[in-house]
Parts: C-alpha cells; sequence; structure tokens
C-alpha cells in the first residue's frame, strides 16, 4: 500500500515543479496538477477501501526517522482515510470545476490549490500539535490566496477579513500550544492526551486557549462574520471547498484536540454547537444571496455536528457513524450547491430559476436540498433519526427540541429557495456554463449522495425493513420522462397495480391496513385515470406521484417506527411536489411544506420520546409508554393532524388544494389526507380504549375535532373560489374523523370510518370533476359560471350524488355516518361537541347547494355556450367511484360489519346488532336497504305521477323565466351566486375571522424580524468582527472556567 | 321488514288522509289569519279547488330535467318523512314504514326534499327562487340548533331514539308528556318549530310582497300542485314529530287531528303577532334564547 | 528575569490586539497586526527560557545531568517557524491592502463595508 505520506511528496512536488513551466503550458500544468489530485484521491482512497475490508490496521507514520516526540508523526486510520478521500475528492472535483479560471490566472493559483488541499490532507493526519497549527496557518494562507481568484472589491475585502481574524485565532492557538508544551512536556498529541488523562498536568488555560481556537475556526454563530464573507464573496467553486473539505477538516481537528482538553467541556460544545445551529439558521432566513445563504447554512450544519461531537458520552461509539452521516450529506450537497451556484452566476436566490432547463440539475439541487434537511433516502435521515432517538432514549428532550428547532428554521429558507426555483419565472442561465467539466463534479456528488443513503441504509439496523423497489421504479420514470403522457401513466397505472397485489399479502389479516391500502393505491390508480385526459408530457408529474403514492404504501406496511417515518417523509417530499405543480401554487406549497416538516418533526420528537420508555422502536412500543405518555401522544397526535388540518394547522390547505393542479387535487384531497388519518388510526389504537394518561387529550382533540368541523365548512360556504370551496370543505370532513376517532368507542370508530370512506370516495369524485370544469372554463370563480347542467349532465350527476352523500341524506351512504354518529356521541355523552358537529352538518349544505347551483343550475354564461362535457377520463373514475358509493349506500352492512369484528378487539363488540340488513344500536336502529327500497319506490311512483300528469310540459329557452315582466337580456345579471349568503355571514362571519393566518403570519413576521435584527451584528467591518472573537473568547472563558 | 301489500295500502290510506287533513287545516289557519287582520278569508275547501286548478292547468313548461325533478324530489321529501313516521301509536298499520329508521332518519330525510327542490328551482334560472333557497338555508342552519340539542336532551332521557319508544313513555297520564317531563327541550323544539313552519317572523324565504313566493317562482300548474300536495302532506307531519316526541303520541287519528292542529297553531298565532325577521337577525335570534334553553336541557340532564 | 520578557511580550500583544481595533487605516492595522504577532513570539520565547542556562547548541552529545541546565531548544525552533509564517501572512495581507487601494483609492477600513448581513 502506498504510504499516505506521499500525498505530501506529489503535492509538493508537482507544486515545486510548476516553476518550471511557462506561460504557454499552462494547460499541461493543469493536468498535471489535475493527475496530481488524482494521485492523492487515489492512495487516500485505497487506504480508506483497505480499512472498510479490514484489510489495514490503524498505521502511524514517522518522518524523518525518529519517534515522536522527536519528530512529527502521521496516522492513518479509518477516520483518516475517510476524512482525507472526502478532502481529496472534493479537491478533485473541485479542480475539474474550477480549471479553466484556475489556469487561466497562471501557475501561481494552480501551486496555491495543490498546497491548499494537501495542508488539509496533513492537519488531518498529524499527530503532532504544532505541525497542525503550522499546517492549518498554510491552509489559511492558500485559501486567502485562492479568494483572490475572483477579481472583484468584495473578495478583496473578504480576505482582507479572513486573514485578519484567523490571524488572531492562530494567535492564542500559539499561545495554548506552547503553554500545553510547558505544562505537558511534548508537542505529540497522543503524549499530550496522555499527560491529561493520567495527572490532569494540561493547564486549564492551555487547554482552553486550544480548545477556542478549534473552535473558532469552525466560524461559530455568532463570532463568524468574516468566515461568512468569505463564502459570499468567494468564487462559489472555492465556497464549496470551504464548505465541504475545510469546514469537514476543521471539525476533525476539534475532535482530535479533544481529548487533551478533557471530557468537561462537553456540555459547552454541545451549547455552542446549538447556538450556532439555531441562530445561523435564523440569519439565513432573510438571506437572499445564495451563496451568503449556503454559507449561514454550513456554519448551522457544523453546529449541529459541534453539538453531536458534545454529546459523544451519551451517544457512546453511535458518535461517529451519526456525524459521518450528516457529514457527508453536508459535504456532498454543499459541494453540489455551490458548484451550481457557480453555474447560475447570480446574487439572488430567485434567479435560479433557470435550473429548470435542465432536469438533471434540478433533480440534484432538489436532492441536495433535501439531503440538507435529513429528508429519506440521504444518509442525513439515518443519522438524524439515531441522533434523536438516542437522545429521546436517554431523555436529554432539550437536544431533541434544540436539533428539531434548528432543523425547521433551516427549512424555512431552504424550502423558500426550492420554491422560487420550481416556480418563478425562469431566468435563463448562462449557457456557457453549462460545461461538462462543470456539470460533472455536480452529477458525482449527487451519486455520492445517493450512494451513501443506499450504505447507511444497508448499515442501519431497520435498512432491511425499507424497500428500494419503489425507488428505483421512480427512477426509471424519470429516466423515461421525455416520453408522452400516456405511456408513463399506464406504466404508473401497472406500478402501482402491481404494488398493489405485491403489499396485499402482507396485510390480508388487518382489515383497517387493507381499507387504507385500498384508498391510498387504488384510490392513486384512479385518479391516474383522470392523467389520459392531460395532453403532452407532464415533466417530472409521475416519478413525483409514484413518490407519493408508494411513500403511502409504505406507511401503511410500516412494522416500526423507523420504516413509518421514512416512508412518511417519501410521502411529504412526493406530495410537496405535485402541490407545487399548480400554476399559482408557490406560496400554499410552501406553507404546506412547512407545516409538514414541523409536523413531521413533532412525529419525530414523540418517536424520540416514546424511546424513553425502552420499549423499542416497533409500532407496537407505541401501546406501552411509560413516561411521558400524555407528551408522545400529545406530539405524535398533533404531528399527524398537522396532514389532516386540523383547525390551528389547517392554514395550508385551502390554498394547496385549492391552486394544485385538475388531477393532483384529487390526490391529494381524497387522498394523501388520509395518511394524517391512518397516522391517527394507528396511534388512538396504540393508545387504546381505557388510557387514562391519554384521556384529557383525546377529550381535547375532540373539541379540536369539533371546531375544525365548523369552522372548515363555513369557511366552505363563504368561498367564491369552487377549488378553495372543496379544500375547505375537507377540512372540515377531516374534522368529523377527528372527533370520530377521539371519542374511542366501537360506534364511533364506524362513524369514523364510514366518514373515512365516504371522504375518499367523494371527494375524489369533486375534485376530479370540478377540477376538469375550472380547466375547461378558465375559472375558479363559480360566480362566472352557470347552466353547466345542459353542457355537463354526467358531471352533474356525479356531482349530485357526492354532495347527497356530503349531505348526510338517506338513502345514500352519508346518512350512515350522520346516524353512526349520534349514536356515538349519545353513547359517550360528548352532547355539545356533537350538537356542534351536527350544527356544522347543516352548515354544509350552504356551500353544497352554491356548488351545485352555481356551477351547474342558474344562468348559463354567453362564453360557455360552446362548452361541451369534460373529458371522458375524468368521468371513469368518478362513475367508478360511484358505484362504489351506491354499493355501500345499498349493502352498508358488508362493510360496517367487518369493519367491527376488526375494530372489536379494541373496543369490544357491543355497538351494533345485526338484524338482517337493520342495524340495531343500544339506541335505535337504521335499515340502509329497507330505506333504499322505500325511497327508490315511492321516488318512482312519485316521478311516474307527475308524468303522467305533465307529461306535455314544454320546454323553453334560457331566459323565459317569471321576471317581473322583463326578459333578463344578460345572464350575469340574473345568476345570483356572488356573496350568495351575505345574510349569514352579516350574522355569525365573525367566526370564521381568519385569527389563525394572523397567528401564524405574526409568527412568522416575528422570526424573519429577528433575523433581520440579529443580523446586524454582520455590520462588514472586521474590526467589530473581531471584537466579537473577542467577546466570544471572554465569554466561553467566563462560563466554563470563571466559574460563572 | 314488512313490505306486504296491505301495509301498503294503509300506508296510501293514511296518506290521503294526513294530505286532506293538511289541506283542511291550512284553509283553516289561513281563515284565522284573516280574521286576525280582519279580512273573511278563503273558504274551508279553497285548498281543494286550487288543487284541483292546477293539477288541470293545459299549459306547462319545464327549464330541464332537474327542474322537472325538483318537485318530485319536494314531494318525495314530504311522503317519506310520512313513511318513516309512526303516526298512531298502538296501531299495527299505520306506524307506516318506521321499523327501517329511527328519530335520526326522520331529522335527516328533511333535507332529502329540500335539496331536491332547491336544485329543481335552480335551474329554472330565476334569481328570486336563488335568493329564497340562500336564505331558506341560512335561516335553517341555525332553526336546527335548538332542535338538535332538544333531541339530544331527548336520547338522554328516554335512553333510545326510536320515536314509537319515545311515545310509549310518555303513554299512561298526561303528566308522562315529554312537555312536563322534560320543558326546557319541548320550549326549545317548540321555538324551532316556528322556523320550521316558516311562519312571521321567519317567513323571509318565500317572503310575500317581498321576493313573490321564493323557491317555487317558476313552478305552475302540475308543479306547483305537487308542490301545495307536498305542503298539506309536511305541515301535518312535522307537526305529528312534535306531537310524538314532546306531546305524547297520539293513538287515534282524532287524536293526532287535535294535537297537530294546536301544534300548526302555535307557529301561526306567533306568525299573526310578530312582523317579519331579517335573515340576520332570525338567525342570530335562534342562537340565542333558544339556543340557550336547548342547552339548559342538556345540562339537566347531565 | 522571564517574568519581564513575558509581561513584555504580553503588553506588546495588547498593543497589537489595541492597535487594530482602534485603528481606521489599513496599513496601521497591518502594522498593529505584527505587533500581536511578535508579542506572542516573544511570549513563546520566554516559555522556554531558563535564567542562567547555557545554549542548546550542541558540538559533542551531552551529559545527562547537564540537559536541565540548558534551554529548551523546542519554543526557538517553535518561535522561528511562527516568524516565518507571521512574515508570509504579513505579505499576503500588504497585498490584499494593495489590491483595496487600487480599488477605492483609500485605506480608510470604513470605505471597505460591502460585505454585510
Amino acid at each position: 500500500m502506498v504510504s499516505p505520506i506521499y500525498i505530501i511528496v506529489i503535492a509538493l512536488g508537482i507544486a515545486f515543479s510548476l516553476g518550471f513551466f511557462g506561460k504557454s503550458k499552462l494547460n499541461f500544468a493543469g493536468i498535471l496538477v489535475l493527475l496530481g489530485l488524482l494521485g492523492m484521491s487515489f492512495i487516500s482512497g485505497q487506504w480508506l477501501f483497505a480499512f472498510l475490508n479490514d484489510t489495514a490496521v490503524n498505521t502511524l507514520i514517522f518522518t524523518a526517522g525518529f519517534q515522536p516526540p522527536y519528530s512529527i508523526s502521521l496516522q492513518m486510520g479509518l477516520n483518516e482515510a475517510v476524512l482525507t478521500s472526502m478532502v481529496n475528492i472534493a479537491g478533485l472535483l473541485g479542480f475539474v470545476y474550477l480549471f479553466r479560471e484556475l489556469s487561466e490566472k497562471g501557475i501561481h493559483l494552480l501551486m496555491v490549490y495543490l498546497v491548499f488541499v494537501m495542508s488539509m490532507n496533513v492537519s488531518l493526519m498529524t499527530r503532532d500539535l504544532f505541525n497542525l497549527f503550522v499546517f492549518l496557518e498554510i491552509e489559511t494562507i492558500a485559501l486567502a490566496g485562492l479568494i483572490l481568484l475572483i477579481n472583484r472589491k468584495e473578495a478583496f475585502q473578504a480576505g482582507m477579513k479572513y486573514l485578519i481574524a484567523s490571524g488572531i485565532i492562530s494567535g492564542f492557538l500559539l499561545i495554548g500550544i506552547i503553554m500545553a508544551y510547558q505544562s505537558g512536556g511534548s508537542l505529540n498529541i497522543d503524549d499530550l492526551i496522555r499527560a491529561n488523562s493520567s495527572i490532569g498536568k494540561i493547564s486549564s488555560i492551555a487547554g482552553f486557549l486550544i480548545l477556542v481556537a478549534f473552535i473558532l475556526e469552525l466560524k461559530p454563530f455568532p463570532a463568524n462574520g468574516w468566515g461568512i464573507d468569505v463564502y459570499t464573496a468567494a468564487h462559489p467553486g472555492i465556497g464549496s471547498l470551504v464548505s465541504a473539505a475545510v469546514a469537514t477538516t476543521g471539525l476533525y481537528l476539534l475532535y482530535k484536540v479533544l481529548p487533551i482538553v478533557g471530557p468537561q467541556f462537553n456540555d459547552y460544545l454541545v451549547a455552542i454547537g446549538a447556538i450556532s445551529f439555531i441562530g445561523s439558521n435564523l440569519m439565513g432566513t432573510r438571506q437572499d444571496n445564495p451563496n451568503r445563504l449556503l454559507g449561514y447554512s454550513s456554519v448551522g450544519q457544523v453546529g449541529l455536528l459541534t453539538l453531536i461531537l458534545g454529546l459523544a458520552p451519551s451517544l457512546g461509539n453511535q458518535t461517529l457513524p451519526i456525524v459521518f452521516s450528516i457529514l457527508v450529506s453536508h459535504f456532498a450537497a454543499k459541494a453540489g450547491l455551490f458548484w451550481i451556484s457557480g453555474i447560475i452566476q447570480s446574487n439572488h436566490i430567485k434567479d435560479w430559476s433557470g435550473l429548470r432547463s435542465s432536469p438533471t440539475l434540478m433533480l440534484l439541487f432538489g436532492a441536495f436540498l433535501l439531503a440538507l434537511l435529513g429528508f429519506p433516502p440521504f444518509p442525513s435521515f439515518y443519522g438524524k433519526w439515531e441522533l434523536l432517538l438516542t437522545m429521546g432514549g436517554n431523555q436529554q428532550y432539550t437536544i431533541v427540541l434544540i436539533v428539531l428547532l434548528g432543523s425547521f428554521i433551516e427549512a424555512i429558507y431552504l424550502m423558500k429557495w426550492l420554491g422560487y426555483v420550481i416556480k418563478l419565472e425562469r431566468v435563463e442561465i448562462p449557457r456557457e456554463n453549462l460545461t461538462l467539466h462543470k456539470q460533472m463534479p455536480i452529477w458525482i456528488m449527487g451519486i455520492v449522495l445517493f450512494v451513501m443513503g443506499f450504505l447507511m441504509n444497508r448499515l442501519n439496523n431497520y435498512g432491511a425493513s425499507i424497500d428500494y423497489l419503489p425507488l428505483v421504479f421512480i427512477f426509471l420514470l424519470f429516466v423515461l420522462d421525455f416520453l408522452p403522457v400516456a405511456f408513463k401513466n399506464t406504466l404508473s397505472i401497472g406500478g402501482l397495480l402491481f404494488y398493489f397485489i405485491h403489499l396485499w399479502d402482507m396485510v390480508t389479516d388487518d382489515l383497517i391496513r387493507q381499507i387504507f391500502l385500498v384508498i391510498f393505491l387504488i384510490g392513486g390508480i384512479l385518479t391516474f385515470l383522470a392523467g389520459y385526459a392531460q395532453k403532452g408530457k407532464r415533466p417530472g408529474f409521475y416519478p413525483t406521484a409514484l413518490l407519493m403514492y408508494f411513500g403511502l404504501a409504505g406507511i401503511i406496511t410500516a412494522q416500526g417506527m423507523f420504516d413509518f417515518f421514512y416512508n412518511w417523509e417519501l410521502m411529504t417530499v412526493g406530495s410537496y411536489f405535485l402541490i407545487i405543480r399548480g400554476k399559482r401554487s408557490m406560496p400554499h406549497a410552501y406553507s404546506y411544506m412547512l407545516f409538514s416538516i414541523g409536523g413531521a418533526y413533532l412525529l419525530l420528537a414523540g418517536f424520540a420520546l416514546a424511546a424513553a420508555s425502552g420499549a423499542g422502536e416497533g409500532l407496537d412500543a407505541l401501546q406501552a409508554i411509560s413516561i411521558l405518555p400524555e407528551w408522545v401522544y400529545g406530539l405524535l397526535a398533533v404531528g399527524f393532524m398537522s396532514k389532516t388540518a386540523s383547525l390551528g394547522l389547517h392554514i395550508w390547505l385551502p390554498g394547496a388544494h385549492g391552486e394544485a393542479e385538475s388531477d393532483v387535487s384529487p390526490m391529494v384531497s381524497a387522498i394523501l389526507l388520509k395518511a394524517g388519518v391512518f397516522g391517527l388510526v394507528v396511534l388512538f389504537l396504540s393508545i387504546g380504549m381505557y388510557n387514562p394518561s391519554a384521556e384529557r387529550l383525546l377529550y381535547v382533540l375532540g373539541w379540536v375535532g369539533a371546531l375544525t368541523t365548523l369552522m372548515g365548512n363555513m369557511s366552505a360556504a363563504f368561498q367564491e373560489d369552487a377549488k378553495r370551496l372543496l379544500a375547505y370543505s375537507s377540512v372540515a370532513q377531516l374534522g368529523y374523523i377527528l372527533f370520530a376517532f377521539t371519542m374511542m368507542t366501537q360506534m364511533a370508530w364506524l362513524a369514523g370510518f364510514t366518514y373515512t370512506l365516504n371522504h375518499f370516495l367523494f371527494k375524489a369524485i369533486l375534485f376530479l370533476i370540478i377540477g376538469a370544469i375550472v380547466v375547461k372554463l378558465g375559472t375558479h370563480n363559480m360566480y362566472q359560471m352557470g347552466g353547466m347542467i345542459k353542457k355537463m349532465p354526467f358531471s352533474f350527476i356525479a356531482v349530485l350524488v357526492s354532495i347527497i352523500v356530503i349531505g348526510g341524506i338517506p338513502p345514500l351512504s352519508g346518512f350512515a355516518g350522520k346516524w353512526l354518529f349520534y349514536n356515538a356521541i349519545l353513547e359517550k355523552g360528548w352532547y355539545f361537541q356533537g350538537a356542534l358537529i351536527f350544527f356544522s352538518g347543516i352548515v354544509a349544505f350552504l356551500y353544497l347547494f352554491k356548488l351545485i347551483y352555481s356551477v351547474f343550475l342558474g344562468q348559463l354564461k354567453d362564453n360557455h355556450r360552446h362548452i361541451k362535457e369534460i373529458s371522458a377520463w375524468v368521468l371513469i373514475p368518478s362513475y367508478l367511484l360511484i358505484i362504489g358509493i351506491m354499493i355501500f349506500s345499498a349493502f352498508p352492512k358488508e362493510v360496517l360489519l367487518p369493519i367491527s369484528e376488526a375494530i372489536a378487539p379494541y373496543f369490544g363488540n357491543d355497538a351494533l346488532v345485526w338484524e338482517g340488513t337493520k342495524a340495531i344500536s343500544h339506541l335505535g336502529y337504521w335499515d340502509g336497504t329497507t330505506i333504499a327500497i322505500v325511497v327508490g319506490t315511492a321516488f318512482m311512483l312519485i316521478l311516474a305521477w307527475l308524468i303522467a300528469l305533465s307529461a306535455k310540459a314544454q320546454k323553453v329557452e334560457q331566459f323565459n323565466i317569471v321576471f317581473a315582466a322583463e326578459r333578463p337580456f344578460r345572464p350575469e345579471t340574473t345568476h345570483v351566486s356572488y356573496n350568495i349568503y351575505a345574510g349569514f355571514h352579516k350574522a355569525v362571519g365573525f367566526l370564521v375571522t381568519p385569527v389563525v393566518t394572523s397567528f401564524w403570519n405574526r409568527m412568522a413576521e416575528w422570526t424573519l424580524d429577528l433575523a433581520g435584527w440579529g443580523r446586524r451584528i454582520y455590520s462588514g467591518s472586521i474590526q467589530n468582527y473581531t471584537i466579537h472573537v473577542f467577546f466570544y473568547i471572554v465569554v466561553f472563558y467566563l462560563l466554563s472556567m470563571g466559574g460563572y | 321488514m314488512d313490505y306486504s301489500l296491505s301495509r301498503f295500502l294503509y300506508t296510501l290510506l293514511g296518506l290521503f288522509i294526513v294530505m286532506n287533513w293538511g289541506m283542511l287545516m291550512s284553509s283553516t289557519m289561513r281563515r284565522i289569519i284573516a280574521r286576525v287582520s280582519g279580512r273573511i278569508g278563503i273558504p274551508w275547501y279553497q285548498p281543494w279547488i286550487d288543487l284541483i286548478k292546477l293539477y288541470s292547468l293545459r299549459s306547462q313548461i319545464t327549464h330541464g330535467t332537474m327542474f322537472y325533478l325538483g318537485p318530485v324530489f319536494r314531494l318525495m321529501g314530504g311522503v317519506g318523512l310520512f313513511l318513516f313516521m309512526p303516526m298512531i301509536y298502538g296501531s299495527a298499520y299505520f306506524m307506516n314504514y318506521s321499523f327501517s329508521g329511527d328519530l335520526i332518519l326522520i331529522l335527516y330525510f328533511q333535507f332529502f326534499g329540500m335539496l331536491g327542490m332547491a336544485l329543481g328551482a335552480g335551474e329554472g334560472g330565476q334569481p328570486y327562487s336563488a335568493i329564497g333557497i340562500s336564505r331558506g338555508l341560512s335561516q335553517f342552519t341555525t332553526i336546527e340548533v335548538p332542535m338538535t340539542l332538544a333531541v339530544i336532551s331527548l336520547a338522554i332521557q328516554y335512553d333510545t331514539l326510536s320515536i314509537t319508544e319515545i311515545v310509549k313513555a310518555q303513554q299512561g297520564s298526561i303528566a308522562n308528556w315529554t312537555l312536563f317531563t322534560n320543558p326546557f327541550a319541548t320550549i326549545a323544539a317548540m321555538l324551532s318549530l316556528l322556523g320550521a313552519f316558516g311562519h312571521s317572523p321567519f317567513n323571509l324565504v318565500k317572503a310575500p310582497n317581498e321576493i313573490p313566493i321564493g323557491p317555487p317562482t317558476e313552478y305552475h300548474g302540475t308543479f306547483l300542485g305537487v308542490l301545495r300536495t307536498n305542503g298539506a302532506i309536511l305541515h301535518v307531519t312535522e307537526a305529528a314529530l312534535f306531537m310524538n316526541l314532546f306531546f305524547g303520541g297520539a293513538t287515534s287519528w282524532l287524536e293526532l287531528i287535535l294535537k297537530t292542529f294546536f301544534i300548526y297553531f302555535w307557529s301561526v298565532f306567533v306568525g299573526v303577532v310578530f312582523p317579519r325577521f331579517r335573515i340576520e337577525q332570525s338567525v342570530r335570534w335562534f342562537l340565542k334564547w333558544p339556543t340557550l334553553i336547548g342547552i339548559i336541557s342538556i345540562l339537566i340532564w347531565m | 528575569m522571564v517574568q519581564v520578557i513575558l509581561i513584555i511580550g504580553l503588553m506588546l500583544m495588547l498593543l497589537g490586539v489595541y492597535g487594530f481595533m482602534q485603528s481606521k487605516n489599513l496599513l496601521k492595522i497591518v502594522i498593529a497586526f505584527t505587533l500581536f504577532n511578535t508579542g506572542i513570539n516573544i511570549i513563546m520565547v520566554s516559555v522556554g527560557y531558563l535564567a542562567d542556562a547555557k545554549a542548546p547548541i550542541l558540538d559533542k552529545l551531552p551529559d545527562l545531568n547537564e540537559i536541565p541546565n540548558m534551554v529548551d531548544p523546542v519554543p526557538q525552533a517553535m518561535v522561528l517557524t511562527a516568524i516565518v509564517i507571521g512574515l508570509g501572512v504579513t505579505a499576503l495581507m500588504l497585498s490584499y491592502v494593495l489590491k483595496l487601494h487600487q480599488e477605492k483609492r483609500s485605506l480608510d477600513i470604513n470605505n471597505f463595508k460591502d460585505l454585510k448581513w
């Protein structure tokens, strides 16, 4: 094996020999450097390979033939092999990326670049403290040289600031080193560690100075203005190295010197990391310069890693795997993002929309952002999961809170950015930058990210439970994205069908899971059918839709918290990309994503707290929560409710569903919302019927459900936008469902399932049809529609059926829900919540009438006279769903009886007794089949009677009405629809004052204001920045050593 | 599950009685109203004359299928209520088809006719219809609040939702009537009834003089005849519901006629005394005292 | 004696710190920075210094009992290295100052706050 000393030999040798090349042979010089970097990468890579195959052992290399302390020694262990490989790969790819820029500047920068990469290698490997200092200085000088790559005043200023600040920091480091030498008698790190651990010989001030210097090298918030400026002003190619390689090195150096100062600083590291993670991300929220934003994000990520290093005592041998998983995500993502920034060359994140012209870069951009946020399937997901569950298990809840809060703040700006890129008007990126050598490094980093994610998965205890098949299929569809819609649609339907059959075996003995699997996958197939009506290619639609559906399916088959959460996150990502496809969806998808991420983090917190009870990480562990059960259940419930859009967490829904594409709305409304319902079902079943620790929680949630219903229905009644009306109706329906499940009786759960099924059926129909009509008529506003019954009779019938179901009017299946509800409420004794529920149920008629009347009845508008029925591809799934409604309505027993039996083990089996088709409860009875027969017969008789009486009724033209002896001349003046419930609004409209929206808006404002106020510390003056550094040292000293 | 022909024929007979009693009751009430305002009023047989006239009109127009189906839905609503309502307690046949559902079915079947009518009128394209419907729906939401509370109170009191069981529990003595055993629920429901019957002050839906006759504006001839038929059936059936729930039910047709007359008279009595509310006023009114009384009616059973 | 050197070193260092906190002129800041560095170097030398000891210059292998009476050579070697590094940094700083001056024709540090927030 090639000794790592050759890394230095190669670098220095080539750097010196470059002096022989004149300007004419710059390209040759460049290739030589490239070969050098390749060689360096090869050496470290070969060591890494050997370590991974267990064929290498930790090796010390002694220079100059002496043993330490008389000489400098280099160490090559697994850690060093991993990190030097990372640094060298970053260096190599960075060089490929910067090849032209560096060569144009001449051989000097080539030399500096080589020395820069080498200095990081040496400082990673060296075991000598002073040598470490020297190579840190070399790294500083080299970096200051590389900053000059870009000829701009900002770069000069940033470089100057960087030099001054790191000069001061290294001054303190030097003092620390000499004092450590004085007290420890050696410069060898291992000797110093030994000296410290055996007799505590290292003077505490020496240790402190060394530690604080290495911490400051990591640019901790808030003493990091100079560092942020480097990110901002340097060439992004350099920025990527600073973020990926320098930060990686810095972290390892901190890890390396930590034993010298001893474990008493661990808590301070945690605090420092936490401040940096939260503070820097908070500052990022106001940032619109991409490089600076990435800088803040880097500081935040490094803060998180510092925090984890500080937690080493409680994480034990988990520490390094966790650090690595987050570090490698950060490494690949930041490098990639900075490189993309170099291609785009803009000072504003809004200009990144040009990325859309390159699907690959777009995909990678999304992957990088999601990797930073710790989404699956990226490595950081595993690290964060492990970290939080361990912390929860140790009952270190503050850490859980800090990590989740910081991650959420990071999501605020990263998701905003992603939204801009997907949605804003395209700003073309300079085509000449889209060269192979600029893109290839980005691709490789993307591959690294996915491959590392896969490896992490295989190393993980629960990795086996993750099915990679769907991801492969999604990738296939991404590759085939250039094909026309019909083909991809068929392929997707086939995929879902196959997966449905594939998964069915796993849930054969679990009816509840079967129901949801049918809703998710068969529902998915039905909504895909409507996709045949679409023209063109719909780029990006199918991979994201499938991501959502496969995530949903994964939630159902999940056995443990881990795979549940994994699939939950996949589903969230997929649905986000689906929702943002709508024309005006950007802000709504953004708020959807923030609520989803917030909700997901609450779930994570809930799982972490659940781990404290020590019942394992299976989903059944939720049944045995002994520590803080109310918190566990509360966090999980609120997490799920962010998806079901319960009152307080609902503000994203109307926009997200209302503005989504016409066939996406049914996907996200009829199907996706049920993910939250499924979560609640699993949670509540785990809680069990008589769980005293959840009683209060369930009671509160019941009220939330009831109020959600009222708010949803009332808001829907006051909408003019058809799709928003349906969206608010979803909010309300989910309120019913939440309310039903919180009652925790068999009857209530039957009601809950009836509502769940009904909502799936009718909301899919309504959104499919109304969505198609909205597209066809080109307006969302109902008052601009009207008279469509003549043009679209099939749509009308479908909508009519749905409306009868929502209203709970006998004989259709909606009534089953109402009847079960009455019984359940009376049994449970929740009378006032119940009264509220029934009041809301009647309020629903307001919007139901408004919807069907304004769209289908009333006056046909002149500009719609040529409109034809909507596409058959929309009607087919709708009518298939109507068949479902009819079966459920006529034979409710066939559905309700199995459900009763499935939930009987949890709630007992005394809710309903069946006598033939008649359901008898403790209080009353109901015979759905007989009702259907009686009503059907009577209806036919009456109809026949009327036909007999008025067979000769003559059909008249549109305006032939009794209108005060006038003939209306315009349909608009006669179509009463706008603000139709003005009187009702005047009486009770105050109930739907958007207080929740104002609340969240104010929270957002305050957060941004805080960030705006906080970032004023970055005044731009180097003198201020040095004061920050001094203050940091002084405060840290006072807190850690001064006894304060 | 008795689908026998005899039951069917008895039900038809009951329907016939109810319809005729409904017409007679309405002409009587109109005479009472007329006397209060110093007029003589219509002859008692006027509704029959109207009905015959309407059914025999020769020229009829329709605005479309839904318009045509509107009255069918509406009449089905009234007939359905009748079908699912036990009319005469203790009679084997005039229990109609109440074995297929309980009080909840009755409450929700009310919407069947309302919705169908609203849609039919909607297709007519007449703005007055739409205005009337929007007012009707707005008002109806809050009319149902005290009613719902009263029903919940009754269900707690009798521990059943079966109307027959509720009537059964009230037999024996007048003191067993819900009116006396649960006065708050009765008051709440009777206030709600004022809205349901649509007399002043809650008659803004049809609002004579203001928006001619509300939702049915476009309907005429046979269609209007069907609607009138329904009106007659519906009034008696709804009054019978209140009778069953609060006033001991009826064991004979005579008792039913007397009780429904007085229940209906209550709304007429209030109607001639009070002027009309605007829609937001009536919405607010129902959410105040009637709702409060309804809440009290539940609280005393908790 | 050692203490005196140490104190001088500390004074110089603090002077340097004061200098670049207070000066507005970029050149003065660079000079203050070198003062700071020099102070640190002096502190380092003082650490290895032993009063009345021999210089660590050897022409033959020393007696074991002579070693404690020698000045520790390691800090001196370190100082040498540090001086070299300081030189490099100072030179680089000066070239940066030159660049900045070319850009704005000014040496006032307050003119160079383009990057902030």
